[in-house]
């Protein structure tokens, strides 16, 4: 009897649970090879890790998905939509919110006027409206203000909405990025290296929140993660980047035992 | 069309050319070394013309504060020049310290910086004016004995070019030279080019960036009076507002051959000329719209400008 | 009382004028686009009341009615929106330094169309424009509530959903087109209302200053605006419009203190003539030490707050 052959690793699904699918996605900048024909994919409600040492592509690959860079070959694929090379606000009109390695909040701006930016695609008031005054949009710019301060409340922050974002502490900075890019009501949300600069205790908190968030608000989550027992903690599946390559996909387990993983970035750090 | 006068045009182009071209040789150093557009190039390049017209103890005019006054000496035109060029250099590094020099310790935006420039520029012509009228002056003209013109072509079919062009056309190209052999061969020049990478890494590496940012001042200054005070001799002093709409025409000409490019300066400088040439008889008038809509145009296409280089956005 | 309205009539309509001129500057940069485009709008808008006036309409003798000068400056509102628009949907894919130089040079472009067209008058211009008032005091009837109208408008919109999105994309245009804002969209919204608002107030300007040649609407009005935002407050809508009405104000007040008496010659010939000595340098100083102007955000709030802690 011959045996059953195993899945491709690293297999192109198309069915209804898969949320994001990466194809073949290549990207390189100045003769450096940032992605190399990546593929995997992301499924409906998973909590998704990528992993890899500095520089393996990961942000790279982030950058791609939100459409901030365009890939040189491959495509990309949301909820069965082509999404390959569109702008960035179109992408995010279509769910995918993330947030930033180099927190990238608006500085000048208060806390809650971050994340009610976030509403702009969720919310319809052109400038004539909006500056008349007229009933429905005033409507709206209330349940934009509940709305933002409910993520802020989602999120710990609920007491310092009126301080500005540059004002805060970093750990803070980094919580008050993810109320902001849940406003965008996604559906899937991209994390950069959430939990980076912060302690032990913050990065269990932060870890609870991820949780939380996740599963109140039925979020599929793509995380980029240096920390690894956080990612092996929260997440269903991880990939492994090195030198823009994917070099393994599976659950923890799997991943952790990976000749070529430990050889290229586990090492001791489990 | 006449191959006579086909070459006349093209002459004419690279005369008109290489004034523009030395102008923006001084503009683009110092884009290439510290990534700001100094708009007081302008000013600079007229307080040298006015600086040399007084060194050859010329009289002012009747407008202006001061009305009448001349220096009580009296120098060749060469000698005029290089005085009037030092003293601009001056003029350019004492701008440098008061203007520039805060922004940079306080890592201002480069959009701030030009909109200083901009604004010290427009006070610096109007003190100008202030003090010395917008009466057109001319230089005693030292070149007199020469032929006023030099035949390109043949008797029968004269391509005449004003000696004082050949002469500025000369300047233009042995700046060029000199300015090309001390940013690429000279330890001065590698300093500057690594002053231009990385000023913090620069200092750190024990170079004194503060005395080569000074020196690609003077030598920025230096240029622009050297132009001032030619374009003076070419075409008369026409008012210290010349100086704006050089400034202006110079943005022009340092995007099209690339901004910090220095054979880009005059690449653009000579295309711009030509340009501005070959502009049809009937069309005449709007010859001024040419090098700005030269530079709108590249903005669009391709804002690296000719000689630069693309540059990618770090996300 | 009345005698002060006489000699300050025109100084009065000027310095409104030139604020509503400072919040189209205002404008692209409440989205971080620094645009000097607009004295290019005003001088077309000017233009256009200007050939309409001396050569379509053909009113009876006696004052011009107010309601063809509102008309005119609708058609000056127009068509400076559809150019603003043509004009910034290419050139806002600039950034910084590149768009400030594009905006440099669509300005000097149509200065020079301007100077060469028969329609504009050439060199000379158009003059002789028909007057709706007999006192130049009385153009405050249509210049205050365009100030405003304007004030009104731009103060709103800093509280409203495309306002904050102009704000983002100031702050931080890579961020904010990831949370969704069309980057391209606003900056050509905030360009063409820039547009539209200069377009207006040149139309109107023509009326009043009665004549109208390529010396309106120059680099120097570039300058000059520069100053009143920056000086004035470059991010609140107060900041621009405090600076346009002080700074119009100020050679004037130079003017009279050098009249006094008593000065040296060049002390007094400098006020009188200084202005734009004095504008550039305070925008160099400005850079340096208040680069985002004397009124801002910050301060705002500190007076609104002393405000009201006294009425406790």
């Amino acid at each position: 009897m011959s045996p059953a052959a195993a899945p491709p690793r690293d297999s192109v699904d198309r069915s209804a649970a898969a949320l994001l699918v990466v194809e073949q996605i290549k990207r390189s900048f100045g003769g450096v090879t940032a992605v190399n024909r990546v593929s995997f994919t992301v499924n409906r409600g998973e909590m998704f890790g990528l992993i890899g040492p500095n520089g393996a592509g990961k942000t790279t690959l982030f950058n791609i998905v939100t459409g901030l860079t365009a890939p040189e070959a491959g495509r990309l694929h949301y909820r069965g939509e082509d999404i390959t090379g569109l702008s960035p606000h179109r992408v995010a009109e279509r769910g995918i919110a993330r947030t930033f390695q180099n927190v990238r909040l608006f500085g000048e701006l208060t806390a809650l006027d971050n994340v009610m930016i976030a509403r702009h695609v969720r919310t319809r008031s052109g400038l004539f409206a909006g500056v008349l005054g007229l009933g429905p949009a005033r409507r709206e710019e209330r349940a934009t203000r509940e709305h933002a301060a409910a993520l802020l409340a989602l999120v710990g922050l609920a007491d310092r909405s009126d301080e500005r974002a540059r004002n805060f502490a970093y750990g803070d900075q980094r919580r008050l990025e993810i109320a902001r890019a849940l406003a965008l009501e996604p559906d899937l949300l991209l994390l950069d290296e959430p939990a980076a600069g912060m302690n032990t205790g913050e990065k269990r908190a932060l870890s609870e929140l991820i949780r939380s968030v996740r599963a109140r608000l039925h979020l599929t989550i793509l995380l980029i993660e240096h920390h690894v027992p956080l990612v092996m903690d929260l997440c269903d599946r991880i990939a492994v980047l090195n030198f823009g390559e994917l070099i393994a996909l599976g659950v923890p387990a799997q991943v952790q035992a990976h000749p070529a993983v430990v050889e290229a970035y586990l090492g001791d750090s489990v | 069309m006449n191959g006579t006068l086909l070459l006349q045009q093209v002459l004419n182009g690279l005369a008109i050319g290489s004034v523009y071209g030395i102008f923006a040789l001084g503009y683009t150093l110092i884009f290439s070394v510290l990534r700001i557009i100094n708009f007081t190039h302008g000013a600079i390049f007229t307080l040298g013309a006015y600086a040399a017209y007084a060194l050859t103890g010329s009289q002012f005019g009747i407008n202006g504060l001061l009305a009448g006054a001349a220096l009580p000496l009296r120098l060749p035109f060469v000698l005029a020049l290089l005085g009037g060029s030092l003293i601009a250099a001056v003029c350019g590094v004492i701008v440098e310290r008061l203007a520039f020099r805060p922004l940079r310790l306080l890592g201002a935006d480069p959009l701030l910086t030009l909109v200083s420039s901009l604004g010290v520029a427009v006070a610096l012509v109007n003190i100008t004016q202030y003090l010395f009228g917008a009466e057109p002056y001319s230089y005693p003209d030292p070149l007199d004995r020469l032929p006023s013109a030099v035949n390109f072509g043949t008797a029968a079919n004269p391509i005449l070019v004003r000696t004082v062009q050949v002469v500025i056309f000369c300047v233009s190209m042995v700046m060029l030279a000199l300015l090309t052999y001390l940013m690429n061969a000279t330890r001065t020049g590698k300093a500057l080019r690594a002053v231009a990478e990385d000023t913090t890494t620069s200092s750190l590496l024990g170079i004194d960036t503060d005395r080569l940012i000074l020196l690609t001042f003077v030598i920025s200054g230096f240029l622009g009076g050297v132009t001032g005070t030619l374009i003076g001799l070419s075409v008369g002093v026409a008012g210290p507002y010349f100086g704006i709409a050089f400034g202006l025409k110079g943005l022009a000409v340092i995007v099209l051959g690339g901004l910090g490019d220095i054979p880009g300066a005059v690449v653009g400088g000579l295309i711009i000329g030509l340009a501005e040439a070959f502009v049809p008889a009937q069309y005449i008038a709007y010859r001024e719209a040419v090098p700005f809509a030269l530079l709108f145009i590249v903005l669009l296409v391709r804002p690296q400008g000719l000689l630069g280089r693309a540059q990618a956005q770090k996300v | 009382m009345a005698t002060f309205f006489d000699t300050y009539g025109f100084l009065l309509v000027s310095m409104v004028l030139a604020a509503v001129l400072a919040l189209t500057l205002y404008l692209p940069l409440m989205a971080g686009q620094l645009s000097v485009a607009s004295p290019a709008f005003y001088a077309l808008g000017g233009y256009i009341a200007a050939i309409l006036s001396t050569k379509v309409f053909h009113p009876a003798p006696g004052l011009y009615p107010v309601s063809l000068v509102l008309l005119e400056m609708a058609v000056a509102a127009v068509v400076s929106g559809v150019l603003g628009v043509a004009v910034g949907l290419p050139a806002l894919r600039l950034r910084g330094i590149f768009l400030a130089l594009a905006t440099i040079a669509f300005v000097q472009i149509l200065g020079v169309v301007a100077l060469n067209l028969d329609v504009t008058g050439g060199a000379i211009g158009i003059f002789g424009i028909p007057q709706p008032f007999s006192d130049q005091l009385h153009y405050m009837w249509l210049a205050g509530p365009l100030l405003l109208l304007s004030m009104l408008f731009v103060g709103r919109l800093e509280r409203t959903r495309t306002g904050r999105a102009l704000v983002a994309l100031r702050e931080d245009e890579l961020a904010a087109a990831a949370m969704g804002v069309n980057p391209t969209y606003h900056k050509v919204l905030a360009f063409t209302a820039s547009a539209v608002l200069a377009g207006a107030v040149g139309a109107l300007s023509a009326h009043f200053i009665n004549t109208w040649n390529s010396r309106q609407g120059t680099f120097d009005t570039s300058v000059n605006l520069m100053a009143f935002v920056l000086i004035g407050g470059s991010r609140t809508f107060v900041g621009p419009v405090l600076g346009g009405l002080v700074l119009t104000a100020l050679p004037e007040a130079l003017r009279g203190i050098a009249d006094i008496g008593g000065m040296p010659v060049w002390l007094a010939g400098f006020l009188r003539e200084g202005r734009l000595i004095i504008f550039g340098l305070l925008i160099a100083i400005g850079t340096v030490f208040f680069p985002h102007g004397l009124i801002t955000p910050a301060l705002l709030r500190r007076l609104g707050r002393r405000g009201r802690t006294s009425l406790r």
